[in-house]
């Protein structure tokens, strides 16, 4: 499965549609989002809270709650399979096998009455058909591959016992078990100190490296995207609104919500002179605007933004760069 | 007749009325407890007959239509002496639930709130008071004090203070920490302020779940201290002692034992819905309207 | 150069915790220890660090919220810890706090107009007439609409949460005000809309803050000046933005450099520091920071570095400046 310009791809998103129940009707939650995940690319999912991104993750792991909620349309590939049109069973194959997910908060996400090294093993013997004391023996490596100190010993520690930064090192060693072509990370350093989050940030990138494995990084910080990411789709609202390689991004945020966006950040790194934060509020999802969801706030407003949902567009200039803009990115080829 | 504290919190009352739309089984359980409450309080109008009333010629007589539940041993009218025999009831169990509440639930917020040692002696206190069953707790109180109304309401708060000082003291702990209560102290709020201001009106949902349970449990120690007899002495009509009339007299009438059971059994029946009912709905929901 | 609005000495606050599961034997966690600062009128002032460094323990400290073990905390020449139940109501007029989590800062069961007039009814502060118009005004400052007062918290976003808490801190007209990362849990662009809030509040009534945060971004865009914090201890203490593009403790330039900036090209140069914030519990000897430090030498393990002021607000505790008899400040 490999994209236009001829790189394999590890995971192909379509057209993804997620909905919710609410008071009895559907509202669209993700509505047609669309990437190509590269082998070995770190693709960042930023923005805000309710714009989609975590569901996004789940819609993709098949970990939708039910109750509530279902993916309407789209297929997500991998490896030429559709994972949307595969069961639940078939799913728990996947899971922590192919594609491994890494929460926020490994306090919940790591069972605290079982030891660590248990909760390794357990994703290996679970996918793969070694033995328990193979599979012991691996936990250990991948533990000391993450830079837990004093693996050996603090293998058969419980979860309260680590930090915070370390419990998020087990996550991604469990994540790593069973040699995943993909990581869907949500938000893993978000509860974690700035300098634990640099480290594991560090961490990640290596394995990464080492491992050739493809990332999806959700987060809601810039930041952390400057730092990771090579690509990045900016979502709003349920859309992708903007969607280019990291330099790109930050050298010609094209989007006015992205723009608006770094305009509204306090840097330590320089003075910010005046913040401009953004007016008004993402409208709530039971009441979305026909329309350019984001056209409420832009200063770019036109009529025809209220009127019709613009399409993601490449710009004019650049391919590899888009923007879901009538103003900034017609549809494609209008002059610059 | 619902037992609703004083709460300058019209909030929490319609909370639960929209709580009780929605839930079936709570709205069936609030109904027959408020038609139980209206009987009892309009018993005097209600009865067909007075209740102490006797009439030898109509002794153990079955249903008629002049009669409809029948005569017991000494000829009263069983439908007159359900319907007073409700106010002892609705009356006793109203009044002890109430004290317990307030005095429970101001014991329970107390510990809660100042915490330490002051806490862990008064929680022992209540552990004493709970380690006594209901019924053992009416026996010592009626044998030592006597058989009034008064000493019956006394043995029943007694038994329920500790379980109200709990349900009090456990969203105490975990509300006493949550920001709006240091904000308070920051603006210069005295501890009591703050307790009963800040805290009580987050912990009567709770408070308000266990009434309705313990409703029912007063009444049932009523009925069974009355039963044994040592509840309001006769010939003043009390569920309990309907019971121990039939009772004597099974062979006979059994329709005189029915009766008075089959309305103990309704109006508890009614409270454990509405509690449970109350419970099931309140809080997350709540707050999410 | 103004008074002192408020001023911090010697803070100091420890906790015992007993570890293990049941029983176990005690430990002590120092909190806090040795903290000092000083703040003028209408002036921000930062205090950063990551978690367990003890800022949010100053915070309350400073207000009493928290009883200190010691230390001096003078409001206005007046001791604050000195005051009896009385002067400490008065003190508490004049000096607010402003919470992290919107969603626990308000109480469920009170309406916002109730939230709002409460502590001005307490303190007497005018008929109700008074204290609705009172309320009203308050709303306005900050940015909520009038009919918000009847209505209760649930209603609101958490950004809209945050200025009824902001507005809270407000009614009593302190002058100073402790801001516990008062932003940290709302979403970016409901960030930057509260930054302005908050300093347009500053500017309009001259009020002074002790900012606390984690995230150095928003420190250097709200504060003057900050004084940064490992384990209880401040060890570096400037003017912004001079400590933050040439910080002296390591710790400092470490903070700085993993702080994430929006910038790809700054990715090369993000510092990567090794091992974990020590354990509270048991600190490092020396400098807490040793372990951790790239420039760690043999007096750093033994002996925790005394303070030194390096002028133009400057002060720093580590071995690499040591006080200089001669009064030369090393740069």
């Amino acid at each position: 499965m490999s994209d236009a310009s001829g790189r394999e791809l590890a995971l192909d998103v379509r057209g993804l549609t997620t909905e919710f129940r609410i008071n009895g009707r559907w509202y669209p939650a993700v509505r047609d989002v669309s990437f190509a995940l590269k082998r070995n690319e770190t693709l960042a999912l930023v923005g805000e809270s309710g714009c989609g991104k975590s569901i996004t993750a789940l819609s993709i792991m098949g970990l939708v709650p039910k109750a509530n909620g279902r993916v309407a349309a789209g297929q997500v590939l991998l490896d030429g399979r559709n994972l949307l049109a595969l069961s639940e069973q078939q799913m728990e194959k996947i899971r922590g096998g192919a594609i491994a997910m890494i929460f926020q908060e490994p306090m919940t996400s790591l069972n605290p009455v079982l030891p660590i090294g248990f909760q390794v093993a357990e994703a290996l013997r679970y996918h793969t058909d070694l033995s328990e004391s193979e599979a012991k023996a691996r936990a250990l490596e991948l533990l000391q591959h993450v830079k837990i100190p004093s693996a050996a010993r603090r293998i058969t520690d419980y979860p309260h016992q680590f930090s915070g930064g370390m419990r998020q090192r087990v996550m991604i060693a469990i994540a790593l078990a069973c040699n995943p072509r993909v990581i869907l990370a949500d938000e893993p350093t978000t509860a974690l100190d700035v300098t634990i989050q640099a480290q594991v940030l560090a961490l990640l990138a290596e394995l990464k490296a080492e491992t050739g494995l493809a990332m999806i990084f959700i987060t809601h910080n810039l930041g952390v995207v400057a730092s990771i990411a090579d690509r990045v789709a900016v979502m709003y609202a349920g859309d992708i609104v903007e969607l280019a390689e990291v330099g790109e991004l930050f050298r010609r945020p094209t989007h006015p919500y992205t723009e608006a966006l770094l305009a509204s950040i306090p840097r330590v790194d320089r003075d910010a002179g005046d913040l401009k934060p953004i007016p008004g509020q993402v409208p709530p999802i039971t009441a979305m605007p026909a329309g350019c969801r984001y056209a409420d706030r832009c200063p770019l407003r036109e009529p025809r933004c209220t009127q019709e949902s613009p399409p993601l567009s490449p710009l004019a200039d650049s391919a590899e760069h888009f923007a879901r803009c009538w103003v900034r990115a017609g549809t494609g080829g209008s002059a610059a | 007749m619902t037992v609703a504290p004083a709460t300058r919190e019209t909030g929490a009352l319609a909370r639960f009325g929209t709580a009780l739309r929605r839930h079936k089984m709570a709205s069936l359980g609030g109904g027959i407890v408020v038609l139980a409450a209206l009987s009892a309080i309009f018993a005097p109008w209600l009865s067909p007959h007075d209740p102490l009333e006797q009439d030898v010629l109509l002794r153990l007589a079955g249903p008629s239509a002049d009669f409809p539940l029948g005569n017991d041993s000494f000829g009263r009218d069983i439908l007159s002496r359900i319907l007073w025999g409700g106010r002892v009831s609705l009356y006793v169990s109203t009044a002890s639930v109430l004290i317990a509440i307030v005095l429970g639930g101001a014991i329970g917020i107390l510990a809660g709130y100042v915490g330490g040692l002051f806490d862990r002696i008064v929680m022992a206190a209540m552990d004493v008071l709970l380690s006594f069953p209901t019924l053992v707790m009416g026996l010592l109180v009626v044998a030592m004090l006597g058989p009034t109304v008064g000493n019956l309401i006394l043995a029943i708060t007694l038994t329920a203070v500790a379980p109200f000082a709990r349900i009090a003291r456990a969203p105490t702990l975990t509300i006493k920490e949550r920001d709006f209560i240091e904000a308070g102290r920051a603006l210069g709020f005295s501890n009591l302020r703050i307790m009963i201001v800040h805290i009580l009106p987050n912990v009567i949902d709770e408070i308000l779940v266990m009434a309705s349970l313990w409703l029912a449990t007063a009444i049932r120690t009523e009925a069974s201290l009355s039963f044994i007899g040592l509840g309001v002495r006769p010939p003043t009509a009390t569920w309990g002692g309907m019971i121990r009339e039939g009772f004597e007299n099974i062979l006979d009438q059994p329709l005189l034992a029915i009766f008075p059971s089959i309305a103990i059994l309704v109006v508890m029946f009614g409270l454990n819905m509405l509690g449970d009912g109350l419970r099931d709905t309140s809080d997350p929901r709540l707050r999410h309207e | 150069m103004s008074g002192v609005l408020l001023d911090v000495q010697g803070l100091s606050k420890s906790f015992t915790v007993r570890r293990g599961f049941m029983g176990g034997a005690l430990a002590t966690v120092h909190a806090l220890n040795g903290v000092s600062f000083s703040i003028g009128p209408g002036e921000a002032f930062g205090l950063v660090g990551e978690s367990g460094c003890g800022k949010s323990t100053a915070g309350r400290a400073i207000l009493r919220l928290i009883e200190a073990d010691s230390g001096t905390v003078l409001f206005k020449g007046e001791s604050v810890f000195a005051a009896d139940t009385g002067a400490l109501r008065r003190l508490r007029r004049q000096m607010q706090i402003v919470f992290q989590d919107p969603y626990s800062s308000l109480n469920p069961r009170r309406t916002i107009n109730q939230t709002l007039s409460e502590p001005m009814r307490v303190h007497g502060m005018g008929s109700s007439t008074e204290i609705r118009e009172a309320v009203h005004a308050v709303l306005g400052e900050v940015g909520m609409p009038s009919d918000a007062a009847g209505k209760y918290p649930h209603e609101f976003s958490g950004g809209q949460r945050q200025r009824i808490g902001i507005a809270r801190a407000l009614v009593l007209q302190p002058e100073l005000v402790v801001a516990d990362e008062p932003v940290s849990a709302l979403d970016v662009s409901i960030q930057a809309q509260i930054l302005v809030l908050l300093r347009n509040l500053q500017q309009k009534r001259n009020l002074s803050f002790v900012f606390i945060s984690h995230d150095l971004g928003v420190v250097r865009h709200f504060c003057r000046s900050v004084a940064v914090m490992y384990l209880g201890r401040i060890v570096e203490r400037g003017p912004i933005p001079g400590i933050f593009d040439e910080p002296l403790h390591p710790y400092t330039r470490a903070l700085r450099n993993a702080s994430p900036v929006p910038d790809p090209a700054a990715k090369v140069t993000m510092a990567k520091l090794e091992g974990e914030v020590a354990s509270a519990l048991a600190p490092p000897s020396g400098c807490h920071f040793h372990p951790r430090c790239p420039h760690a030498t043999e007096i750093c393990r033994q002996v925790y570095p005394p303070w030194t002021e390096l002028g133009s607000g400057r002060g720093v505790a580590c071995h690499l400046y040591p006080p200089e008899p001669t009064g030369a400040a090393p740069s």
